[in-house]
């Protein structure tokens, strides 16, 4: 069971939910929840509790006035004081700063800087740059992602050129921004191709360009898959030796990557595939400290690229 | 007694409502729900948590005199913000990332993320669709440890805990934390070692039984160097080492948009009149970035220094001989 939030952290989401309720206005508890963060059930505590509070001398007319009715509110008064947002805390600066990292925008992103005009005087901007970088800002993700994001409200569908990392192929789709996914730091959107024909997830970090068409479509009737990485059951299965006092990648670098280690000091990880062009790139990265044992269609893939870059280097 | 949320709210309300500096007992006399029956030491230790609580909140108390007795009045211009004006574009990021993050237990500060959104006015939408997954799979990065050590950063406490090296050899270490970063999945602290007297990272999935100064917990215990920037610690997986050297990297007319990406703004960057770019930056191990222009793709090659492209090719000839 969750635990029940203490009573400075009440307090505190109670004075972020006053300047919320303007008089004559009618909220859902689900949108005030949303709002301040909690339970549907834990925001309906807060707003009774708001009942009893007020001013002094503490007369009907002096608190707050909220007519709850099942899942709705309305406000029936000015609220005596506490009227308008508080500035951002230290920590609600740093809490925004670090989304707008995971984001991809960077200490020179704008919107950082309109942001940070609402918090307290005592919190510095250069420092909070200088001390927490909660993602990587990576040249242009941060615009792809605004305009995925914008496009993904909308249902607006969205011509990008995109490269398949593992081959180097170059290609330009229409696609149907259904859901963005943060997996591990790395952002990806999960559409529909047109080109295709079906659900497809592409790295933000692999489009070139996004360019919003003007048409919309239909979301999707079912909530997508929204999950980026390879279903292991589904897959066949590569079975990689790592030499001894090798490093193997875990399974965040390797999705579905199962580890032994073998009496000789090697590791075997099997890992599901989902393209031979990826899994032969990432084992030939490891320059002959990880072998391929099985199947022999992947073997053959880590020789072939092996020989392949070899010929460019010379 | 009234529930202590209410009598917070009320105090707040009070000293808002209040031009004028009011004193604690002026306040314990208002019927704001303190205990009638309370002695007034413990009172005033009260008066004292819910001032720090309502200032936690976001509110400027200020410190003053009324007579001799001292008093006290709500900074207006100090505690609210003035409206944030946002672009289409920009609630819109704002609404994907905190659909994305406020519900991650792998983002550290989702309550926090939360409560900001609220106080300008930024509603996550039911129709924005992200999600995030920061690190839920087994090894996650541990938030409340991630949590403990960003305020140890902003209020500059001092931290100790144990720490299990590559080696699996586990030892305290007591430090001056001066900044998180995180990557592929995991959170580092950055911080100086009082024993060693020298900068470390530190992997936050290492760590174990942290705990912070508790002493003087409003006064900080050290400087941070006026040059420490975090941004320069969060290295690339070939940037570590003893060893420094400078390498360039070509990538193809084709790829060349990717050159600033994976970059990370590390070295220099130049537009060949071919359009392929130039890419020179320090390495420190030449397996490590010989490796990683392998798996960042087709159409990056290793130009110099010699060493590097020697490593490369001896490293792809071992991956050929092997599944031969």
């Amino acid at each position: 069971m969750p635990r029940r939030p203490d009573s400075a952290t009440r307090a505190r989401r109670l004075l972020v939910l006053l300047p919320l309720l303007t008089r004559g206005e009618t909220h859902t508890v689900a949108d005030l929840a949303a709002a301040v963060g909690g339970t549907a059930e834990e925001i309906t505590g807060d707003l009774m509790t708001l009942t009893m509070c007020g001013v002094p001398p503490f007369s009907p007319f002096d608190l707050i006035d909220l007519e709850i009715d099942g899942d709705r509110v309305t406000v029936n008064m000015d609220l005596p004081a506490m009227d308008r947002a508080l500035r951002l805390t230290g920590p609600e600066a740093r809490a925004l700063l670090g989304a707008l990292d995971v984001a991809g925008h960077d200490s020179a992103a704008p919107v950082r800087r309109k942001l940070l005009a609402a918090a307290a005087d005592d919190v510095s901007p250069e420092e909070l740059e200088r001390t927490l970088r909660a993602g990587a800002a990576l040249e242009g993700v941060a615009a792809l992602y605004s305009t995925l994001a914008a496009a993904s409200e909308a249902h607006e569908k969205v011509r990008i050129v995109y490269l398949t990392g593992a081959t180097g192929r170059i290609s330009e789709r229409v696609v149907h921004p259904w859901v963005l996914v943060d997996r591990l730091g790395t952002w990806y959107v999960v559409a529909f191709c047109e080109d295709a024909a079906e659900e497809r997830v592409f790295r933000l970090d692999r489009i070139r360009s996004a360019t919003p068409t003007g048409e919309t479509f239909e979301p999707p009737s079912m909530p997508p898959h929204i999950g980026v990485t390879p279903s292991p059951g589904t897959l066949p299965v590569a079975e990689v030796v790592f030499a001894p006092g090798t490093t193997p990648p875990d399974a965040q670098a390797w999705p579905g990557a199962i580890s032994e280690l073998r009496a000789d000091g090697s590791t075997l990880v099997k890992v599901p595939v989902q393209s031979v062009a990826w899994i032969a790139r990432q084992v030939a990265a490891y320059l002959g400290a990880a072998e391929v044992t099985a199947p022999e269609s992947v073997r053959t893939a880590v020789r072939e690229l092996a020989r392949h870059l070899a010929r460019e280097l010379a | 007694m009234a529930d202590a949320a209410e009598r917070l709210v009320n105090l707040a309300l009070f000293l808002a409502s209040r031009r004028s500096f009011v004193t604690a007992e002026e306040c314990r006399s208002a019927g704001l729900g303190y205990p009638d029956d309370q002695d007034t030491p413990t009172f005033l230790r009260m008066f004292e948590r819910d001032k720090d609580a309502l200032r936690a909140a976001g509110l400027v108390i200020g410190v003053g005199r009324d007579e001799e007795v001292e008093a006290y009045r709500l900074d207006a211009a100090a505690t609210f913000a003035r409206p944030v004006t946002l672009g289409a574009e920009e609630l819109a990021t704002l609404r994907a990332v905190a659909a994305a993050l406020a519900g991650d237990p792998g983002f550290p500060f989702g309550a926090d993320l939360t409560l900001a959104l609220g106080k300008i006015g930024v509603r996550p939408d039911a129709g924005t669709v992200a999600v995030s997954d920061l690190g839920l799979d087994a090894g996650a990065p541990p938030s409340p440890l991630v949590a403990s050590l960003a305020e140890a950063v902003r209020l500059r406490k001092i931290v100790a805990f144990d720490y299990t090296n590559s080696a699996g050899e586990i030892k305290h270490h007591s430090v001056e934390p001066y900044g998180l970063f995180f990557r592929d999945g995991w959170w580092y602290l950055s911080a100086l070692d009082r024993d060693l007297a020298e900068v470390r990272t530190y992997h936050t999935g290492r760590i174990r039984d942290l705990e912070t100064n508790p002493a003087r917990p409003r006064t900080p215990d050290f400087e941070r160097p006026g040059d420490f920037d975090i941004r320069n610690e969060e290295r690339l997986p070939f940037q570590y080492g003893q060893d420094p050297f400078d390498a360039e990297l070509r990538f193809a007319p084709d790829v060349a948009w990717r050159a600033a990406r994976v970059s990370h703004d590390r070295g220099s960057l130049t537009t060949l009149p071919d359009g392929s770019a130039l890419w020179r930056v320090e390495a420190r191990n030449a397996t490590a970035l010989a490796g990683w222009i392998v798996a960042q793709g087709p159409g990056i090659y290793a130009v110099g220094p010699d060493s590097l492209v020697e490593t490369l090719r001896v490293g792809l000839a071992r991956v050929a001989d092997l599944h031969a």
